[in-house]
């Protein structure tokens, strides 16, 4: 909301520079965005008279001009103006000065002719004609006559456009803030000095309530969306540009003049916050208004010429037989105001603030009126609103106000009485204020206190209990004013739970590891899905989260894994030709199981780590040894680990799941070589999703010692000739479940091919070192063990021992 | 036979003076002091002497033998120590050859960030919770006394799955789920994802991360939260940051507060990152607005409670002079290798 020094002056003594005011409305709630200083960038041009014009000895269309420019100084300058006559009252730019867009005016000459500055047009200094009726956009501007008296004076000054100009953010809570006089009552309790009240007359008025005016007469059908309307009407109209005075308060708002009518329309919206709207009482059809929902399929065409569609959520004001407005948002063109209008209906309604926003939104229109209304406005401000425009078409002779007002106020607007309780507002805010302190800010904002109740005013809607009161009073305490103290309460112990240590736990490891962390989107598409081999019936595809209204299709959904995004990653760093690139992301994926959100819940959210790795010096047992660190930092000792084939991201021949009983903890493996291809990344990748919920699950802190044994190992070796597909697991299985308590290590510790050894044949050799803690073993029981464990390898695997 | 003595002794001397390395030294201990060494066979040859001479030789014997040995003992050393310097000659290496080391990886600005933030509140006592990012509209919205009309519903800013499960917009939805489930003192922070449909570029993103501060207990105050802030302030961006509130509005609380910190990059000066103002628009605050309260089952009349919230990649940008926001999500790793 802009407002103009000049207009706040109207309700405020304001005795502090624009900045300082600025500096001082922030600190009480209205933010200052911006400050303009307006035609600052308009130096040195003045108002002078044209003395003389004569022709030009070099040129047809030139002529030279003598040119006063107040304090005794004749300018010649030479124009190509065809609007100028002796006599005229033009802006001189002199000679150095300045002018919008950096354009300097220096003196120089033309066809041989001295010119010592530039008479300019309205473009030339910046303005917008359209606020300029009377003057021409092709010439020089021409001043009025009596400006005479004022040669040599700054132009800005004498045309109103050196206005100080403060923009204010407002929040939603203050719709009345969305007004000058609003901001004026801000304006005057911040720097404690008296509102000036000019609408005192207008609050003291009362004018008579009548059924119908000449014939015309008001209903509303959907109270539930409009709490009040107002229609006044004025005839005798003459349509005709509005006083400077207006225009340039207009202005100053960033309000573009039209005619005194809309211009009225328009002032008492920024000076009262009050949207209001004015028809040609003849475009009314069967001179009754209704307020209604408009019908499905129903169709308008607005202010701005577009046709707008309208459904029977909308609600329109309408006459007997079309929608002549969008309520609250925009007038239609069928009942604008012409320059032959001759009576005009005005009418100063209150909508329902949450259907205006949806309206507005729909139909694609945010406007002035719009805008204020999605906030909530005062009932009782209407009436004020359209007595006042009423006022100012009497004041500027646009017209005769007709007697009465035709008022439909089916919601009358509800005041809060909020009980003081000065104790409680000092706990909630830390303030050690008295009852009188209070009282006094909440009286400076025309809050009252009545038998120990707080009564806001009509314009104050948002102060509802004590909480907002406790605001109104810090407000003008002063938040800079607020102590600074430590809570003073039972004391809480604070931490962080199981799953996230073990997450900063693991994250550290994988750091010092050499890992960088990253961070990713949770959504993604069904096309990164495919791009990593998922597709038709797989879970990650049918158990995907789709988003309603995605950014884009690049994200429809949200992650089932986190591989896509990793890969992408990597092709990134791929593509940067950035060499050994270790990754890992903590993020969450969601799962759509069961179709649970069809049913209205929520979809089931884990927490997953994601590692990705492409390097030319690691394969898949650093993963595993990196994965089982992983899992042990976190705490869990016992997992199995088994092959897995079926997933699609992996490569088939080097991927394994480690498990608890059936659920997997951790997947590891090389990416399927059909993902690297999407990704055109030329070396092998390495993956591995870990589910952080599930390691939390099972990970358990050894905390008791163990006694370190005095006793000897007893140590054997093993050597075996099995077929190829065999997987060491097996072998080593077999060992523990024959050696039972007594082993305590089995290391392989060699694995060759040979010819020797026949095709598909392999030579694994392992190191068993057998202990017991309370005694030494003896030969015989290790022997035999041995011949068991030899036993069972034979029968279950076909190991052929090698002596 | 002293004379004999004298003379072994003399020739050992000399022997122990020639000895040019350990080796010679020891054949010299032999050939003097060992089981059939020429001294050794001087203390046997005893056995000739009368009662009276025989303590007398006996310790000059001992005496010489002594003397020898401690002679010996010097040279040992002298040469193990001449064999420790020649090795120390031959093993100099260049030191400032490069080292056999893992690299090490690296946490992720924003996850700095949040681990920062962490433990200063940790230290203060809080707990940090956690919630769903897909959540139902009430967590996000209702009762966190944002009405269905209110203008943060709009489609054009909320991701939807269905009409009443969300993206969270806001990590405020956490509140309510904690505040429904645990009798107070509450005192939790909650990092996290959060959502909105914002397109790319170079200060937003559709995702984010954000960390919300709830307390609530009997007796808490607008000035608790200031000061929380301002020990927060200090602790994260400095010792010498200011904090200063400034009155707004947000559905959750009342009174509502933007807090500023001082800048923490030209010390409020005026520079570029504070764009001249010597302020940084730091994060909302307020004391939890009654009605949520109501919402969460939790009394008004009885107890109240302060929340905040901030965007973490705002702080980390401004921490560490990162001016494109697509850098973080980019994780380029000769960007993620600087933290």
């Amino acid at each position: 909301m802009k407002a103009s020094i000049e207009w706040l002056s109207e309700y405020a003594d304001i005795n502090v520079s624009p900045k300082e005011l600025g500096d001082i409305l922030t600190m009480t709630g209205s933010k200052v965005e911006t400050i303009e200083e307006q035609g600052s960038d308009i130096q040195n041009v003045v108002v002078g008279k044209i003395l003389e014009i004569k022709r030009h000895i070099n040129s047809d269309h030139l002529v030279v001009t003598k040119v006063d420019v107040g304090n005794g100084e004749i300018l010649q300058i030479v124009t190509g103006a065809q609007n100028i006559k002796e006599g005229d009252i033009v802006p001189i730019a002199k000679d150095g000065s300045k002018l919008p867009g950096g354009v300097e005016i220096k003196t120089g000459k033309l066809r041989g002719v001295d010119s010592c500055g530039m008479m300019c047009s309205v473009g030339e200094l910046g303005l917008d004609i359209h606020n300029y009726p009377d003057q021409i956009e092709n010439g020089i501007m021409i001043l009025k006559p009596e400006l005479e008296k004022e040669l040599g004076k700054d132009i800005k000054e004498v045309l109103g456009i050196n206005q100080t100009v403060i923009d204010f953010e407002i929040t939603p809570n203050r719709p009345d803030c969305f007004s000058i006089e609003g901001l004026g009552r801000e304006t005057a309790v911040s720097l404690n000095v008296p509102f000036k009240n000019p609408r005192k007359n207008i609050d003291e008025m009362t004018v008579k309530d009548v059924n119908n005016i000449d014939g015309l007469t008001v209903e509303i059908t959907a109270p539930d969306l409009c709490y009040r309307y107002i229609a006044r009407v004025v005839k005798n109209v003459k349509i005709a540009p509005s006083p400077e005075w207006m225009v340039k308060r207009l202005n100053s708002c960033g309000v573009r003049a039209i005619n005194n009518i809309v211009d009225i329309t328009n002032y008492v919206m920024l000076e009262m916050g009050q949207p209001m709207h004015a028809f040609d009482i003849n475009s009314i059809e069967g001179k009754h208004i209704t307020v209604r929902r408009a019908g499905k399929d129903e169709k308008i065409i607005t202010l701005d010429d577009q046709e707008r569609k309208l459904n029977e959520n909308m609600l329109v004001i309408a006459d007997s037989k079309k929608p002549v407005a969008i309520a609250g948002v925009m007038g239609g063109q069928n009942s604008e105001i012409e320059p032959t209008t001759q009576t005009v209906v005005f009418e100063s309604a209150v909508f329902y603030g949450g259907s205006v926003r949806k309206t507005a939104k729909a139909v694609g229109l945010r406007t002035e009126a719009s805008s204020r209304y999605e906030k909530g406005l005062s009932q009782e401000n209407a009436l004020r609103a359209i007595n006042r425009a009423v006022e100012l078409v009497e004041q500027i002779g646009a017209g005769e106000a007709v007697e009465g007002k035709i008022d439909v106020y089916p919601t009358k607007q509800k005041i809060a009485r909020i009980p003081l309780n000065v104790d409680r507002i000092n706990v909630l805010l830390g303030t050690n204020l008295s009852k009188e302190e209070m009282v006094k800010t909440l009286e400076k904002l025309e809050i009252k206190v009545e038998n120990g109740e707080v009564i806001p005013p009509y314009f104050r809607p948002d102060i509802e209990q004590l909480a907002d009161v406790a605001e109104e009073v810090l407000r003008f305490y002063g938040y800079d004013k607020l102590g600074t103290t430590l809570i003073n309460a039972e004391t809480t112990l604070g931490g962080k739970n199981k799953e996230q240590k073990i997450a900063d736990n693991v994250s550290e490891y994988l750091v010092n590891s050499g890992l960088s962390e990253i961070c990713t989107y949770g959504f993604l598409s069904e096309k990164d899905l495919a791009k990593c081999n998922i597709e038709g019936n797989n879970e990650y595809l049918t158990e995907a989260v789709k988003i309603q209204n995605p950014l884009s299709e690049d994200y429809t959904i949200m992650k089932t894994t986190s591989i896509p995004s990793m890969m992408q990653i990597l092709e990134t760093n791929n593509n940067y030709k950035n060499k050994e690139v270790k990754l890992f992301d903590l993020s969450r994926v969601y799962r759509n199981k069961n179709g649970v959100i069809e049913s209205g819940n929520l979809p089931e959210e884990k927490n997953v780590l994601t590692i990705g790795i492409y390097s030319e010096k690691e394969d898949f047992y650093t993963l595993k040894g990196l994965v089982e660190n992983v899992l042990e930092v976190a705490g869990l000792q016992r997992y199995d680990i088994r092959k897995e084939k079926e997933n699609k991201m992996y490569h088939p021949g080097r991927c394994a799941n480690l498990n608890v009983g059936t659920d997997v903890v951790a997947t590891i493996g090389e990416a399927n070589p059909l993902l690297t291809k999407n990704y055109d990344i030329t070396q092998r990748v390495l993956l591995a999703e870990i589910d952080i919920d599930k390691l939390t699950k099972y990970a358990r802190k050894n905390q008791k010692y163990a006694p370190i044994t005095k006793f000897p190992a007893v140590e054997r070796d093993i050597s075996m000739v099995i077929n190829e597909e065999i997987e060491v697991g097996e072998i080593e299985k077999i060992i523990q479940k024959k050696a039972k308590k007594l082993l305590e290590e089995a290391k392989l510790f060699d694995i060759y091919r040979s010819e020797k050894l026949g095709e598909n044949k392999k030579s694994v050799a392992y190191s068993l070192k057998f202990r017991l803690p309370d005694r030494t073993l003896t030969d015989d029981e290790i022997n035999s063990i041995m011949k068991e464990i030899i036993a069972e390898l034979e029968k279950n695997l076909g190991a052929e021992l090698r002596k | 036979m002293k004379e004999q003595i004298a003379q072994i002794k003399e020739k050992a001397l000399k022997d122990i003076q020639e000895a040019k390395d350990a080796k010679a030294l020891e054949d010299v201990r032999i050939k003097y002091l060992g089981k059939k060494g020429e001294l050794t066979l001087m203390l046997r040859g005893m056995g000739g002497l009368s009662p009276e001479e025989r303590p007398v030789i006996g310790s000059l014997v001992n005496e010489i033998r002594d003397e020898l040995e401690a002679k010996i003992e010097n040279g040992e050393k002298h040469f193990a120590n001449l064999e420790i310097e020649k090795k120390l000659a031959t093993e100099n290496i260049d030191v400032t050859m490069p080292s056999k080391k893992n690299n090490l990886g690296s946490v992720h600005p924003i996850t700095q960030i949040i681990n920062d933030v962490k433990e200063i509140f940790i230290g203060m006592g809080y707990e940090i919770a956690d919630g769903p990012e897909v959540e139902l509209a009430t967590y996000n919205f209702d009762k966190l006394n944002t009405p269905p009309d209110h203008p943060a519903r709009d489609i054009q800013d909320t991701f939807y799955i269905t009409d009443d499960i969300i993206l969270r917009s806001q990590t405020s939805s956490v509140q309510a789920r904690v505040m429904e489930t645990t009798k107070p003192p509450i005192k939790i922070i909650c990092p996290g994802a959060v959502y909105r449909s914002d397109s790319v570029d170079a200060t937003h993103s559709p995702v984010f991360h954000q960390i919300e501060g709830l307390v609530i207990d009997r007796n808490i105050s607008m000035a608790d939260l200031k000061g929380t802030l301002a020990m927060f302030a200090k602790k994260c961006l400095g010792e010498k940051t200011l904090v200063r509130f400034r009155p707004h509005h947000f559905p959750f609380t009342e009174p509502s507060a933007e807090a500023d910190v001082s800048c923490f990059v030209c010390g409020g000066k005026g520079c570029r990152v504070c764009k001249g103002e010597g302020w940084i628009e730091l994060l909302g605050c307020g004391m939890v607005h009654p009605n949520v309260l109501r919402n969460c089952g939790i009394d008004p009349e009885e107890y109240s409670g302060f929340a905040f919230g901030f965007g973490v990649e705002r702080i980390a940008m401004a921490k560490f002079g990162i001016d494109d926001m697509r850098l973080l999500y980019e994780n380029d790793v000769r960007f993620l290798k600087q933290f």
